[in-house]
């Protein structure tokens, strides 16, 4: 449904949310912008930056969250899930269509958490597309774009004065239900301008091939190369939306079991109890956190795992560029021996 | 601004006089903000070696990953000549395995200054001979001052110039003031005590455990550091803040009398995090009660590092 927001109204419109529903939009903290719940007097910050530092998964898969309460004597309770109704306004499409991929890890026939799922039916998702790109997204080079409808129940396109609001889902009906219908010409209007913001985004590197040369140069000298100057920090995979790796750990003296956010960029992630370590440097590690998302997770779900948000690229401590990491991969020769 | 042509050139000379087998440095980053650590083996990819303000990194946290027979290059500013200093002092590598390459440092550019005035959108990035720079941003284009650009731990820094290097391309540059160091940990130290664990707290439940800080450092070299023992675990791993405060708590104690003031671990931090006003304090603990400061040379051993036999303190012997 096409639906049209004045901008002036979009604040009462939130706050009239906010009777019904917990609203996340993004807000200023210290020096960036985090995804907040509004309190009387917001002021939203998108004009500051164009992603928030940390990525929407937070809000479903938090850094640290207690599983379960235990006893020294042998009782335990399960912590009941979050099903406070959300409103998470003004996620950009790439963040969005990153969560569709945790969908498929968190919520699988067999094993669904019963957190990630029970918080995603509380929310509703409401994407702010990109008019312009960013310098270092590359949503429409891996299967995104600056409106992407994946995971999003609305988006919202500026059209200037007003909004126009696409709704996909009955949840994203039912906000905003009290809106006007978009004429003929503010939807075309929106399609215009969707369509030139998808033109100015350039193709960061080729994706055709590039999962057969990954897995064809998994031994290759290259990935020492492509390594050298890594930190092995976190940074690249805890700020990636796609990445979802954690760790589970009983913090005994509170009676916790906690499952904390982890990486493969870490020593110990892959650090067997017998002490041997199946990959023991930065270099299988970088090649694991590429191989997974260009690969692995190509593999699994036939869909690249990255969703071109960039912040790996704009955050990295020595200025990694994933991108041209994939460029130099592509150019490898193909055909090498498997290790 | 220092002679890039001498550099290189000074670079390929001890790489094809076999001084040494690789030379550390920088090269131009992929993105505007963000030149990246380079590692030279022959002079043709000598050639690609770049150095300016924005090269944020310590080079000496990339020496001990390296075989300590290994003859190793290195571009050092003052911080990171005391930095390897330290490293040496503490058997990382054998003085005699280093070539240094100094270069007097006007100073770090901290990226964040200039997409707070320029937003995040950076398309490039010039240094001018006057001081300033140009940044060209979707926004428009940006003349700042680099003096108003400079990352805390460089605006405050005492020791520029490289103290030991084998070769120092450039001017040599004034010392800096002692004061503006005290200055930020007498803001901090001088707060009530509400107001001081308040701010500390602040800064430290940010964190999201990334350990960027801890991997940009170079004297945070071990094996396996505290919070990735398992047995006993000396601190929670998650995000609580008794975990997130253990690790800032602990970090920076780690860091007394190691530390050289570089900062390299807030550049890195993602979260923007506060931290080096605490190795700050421990520095001037270490100024003020032992006169010690840290990789002045490479073998006056810190404080924390000395044991004698008639130790006062009787558990340490």
């Amino acid at each position: 449904m096409n639906l049209i927001l004045k901008k002036d109204q979009l604040n009462h419109l939130l706050n009239a949310w906010r009777q019904d529903y917990e609203v996340y939009a993004p807000q200023s903290l210290q020096n960036f912008t985090h995804f907040l719940p509004l309190q009387d007097g917001f002021e939203l910050a998108f004009d500051k930056a164009h992603n928030t530092r940390i990525p929407p998964k937070a809000l479903f898969l938090p850094t640290s969250e207690a599983l379960m309460k235990f006893t020294r004597f042998g009782g335990y309770e399960q912590i009941p899930s979050e099903t406070t109704p959300r409103v998470i306004f003004g996620i950009r499409p790439c963040d969005a269509h990153a969560m569709t991929m945790l969908d498929t890890v968190f919520e699988q026939e067999r094993y669904t958490d019963p957190h990630w799922q029970a918080r995603r039916e509380a929310t509703v998702v409401v994407g702010l597309g990109c008019h312009e790109p960013c310098q270092t997204g590359f949503c429409t080079t891996v299967g995104s774009g600056p409106f992407n409808h994946a995971g999003l129940d609305a988006i919202l396109t500026d059209l200037g004065e007003t909004l126009l609001v696409e709704t996909f889902s009955d949840k994203g009906d039912r906000l905003f239900a009290q809106l006007e219908m978009a004429s003929v010409d503010q939807s075309v209007r929106a399609i215009e301008v969707q369509q030139a913001a998808k033109e100015k985004m350039p193709i960061a590197f080729e994706t055709e091939g590039l999962k057969e040369k990954l897995d064809q140069n998994f031994a290759s000298p290259y990935w020492e190369e492509a390594s050298r100057s890594c930190l092995g920090c976190g940074v690249c995979t805890f700020l990636c939306p796609t990445c979802f790796c954690f760790d589970i750990v009983d913090e005994a003296q509170r009676g916790e079991r906690v499952r904390n956010w982890d990486t493969c960029m870490f020593r110990t992630y892959s650090l067997e109890a017998s002490g041997h370590n199946p990959r023991p440097s930065r270099v299988e590690r970088t090649r694991q956190r590429l191989s997974h998302k260009y690969t692995y997770w190509v593999d699994q779900i036939n869909q690249i795992g990255c969703t071109g948000c960039g912040r790996c690229v704009r955050y990295c401590p020595v200025g990694l560029d994933i991108r041209a990491m994939l460029r130099k991969a592509h150019q490898l020769p193909s055909e090498v021996a498997h290790a | 601004m220092p002679d890039l042509d001498a550099l290189k050139a000074e670079a390929k000379r001890i790489l094809i006089e076999g001084v040494v087998d690789i030379v550390i440095g920088f090269k131009a980053g992929d993105t505007p903000l963000h030149p990246q650590p380079a590692f030279f083996k022959t002079i043709d990819e000598v050639d690609q070696l770049a150095f300016d303000g924005l090269c944020q990194n310590n080079l000496a946290t990339y020496l001990t990953r390296f075989p300590k027979t290994q003859k190793i290059g290195m571009l050092v500013r003052g911080c990171e000549n005391r930095s390897v200093n330290a490293l040496v002092f503490e058997g990382q590598h054998p003085r005699e395995g280093l070539y240094l390459i100094g270069v007097p440092c006007e100073g770090i550019i901290d990226w964040r200054k200039i997409v707070a005035q320029t937003g995040e959108e950076v398309i490039s990035v010039t240094e001018q001979s006057d001081n300033t720079i140009l940044v060209e941003a979707k926004s428009g284009f940006f003349t700042l001052e680099k003096k108003t650009l400079l990352h805390e731990s460089c605006a405050r820094c005492i020791h520029p110039n490289p103290i030991s290097a084998d070769v120092v391309i450039g001017e040599l540059l004034p010392e800096g003031d002692p004061a503006l160091a005290r200055a930020i940990v007498a803001s901090f130290a001088e707060l009530p005590l509400q107001e001081r664990h308040a701010w500390f707290r602040q800064e430290a439940e940010r964190c999201i455990r990334c350990y960027a800080c801890r991997e940009a450092c170079p004297m945070c070299y071990c094996e396996e550091c505290f919070v990735d023992h398992i047995s006993p675990r000396w601190t929670e791993s998650g995000t609580t803040p008794a975990g997130m405060q253990g690790w800032h708590i602990v970090r920076a104690f780690h860091q007394t009398g190691r530390c050289t003031s570089c900062g390299a671990c807030e550049r890195a931090c993602p979260m923007d995090i506060k931290m080096t006003y605490l190795t700050e304090k421990l520095n001037d603990d270490m100024r003020r009660k032992y006169n010690f400061e840290v990789g002045l040379d490479a073998t006056t051993p810190p404080p924390f590092s000395t044991v004698t036999l008639d130790d006062k303190s009787r558990f340490v012997v």
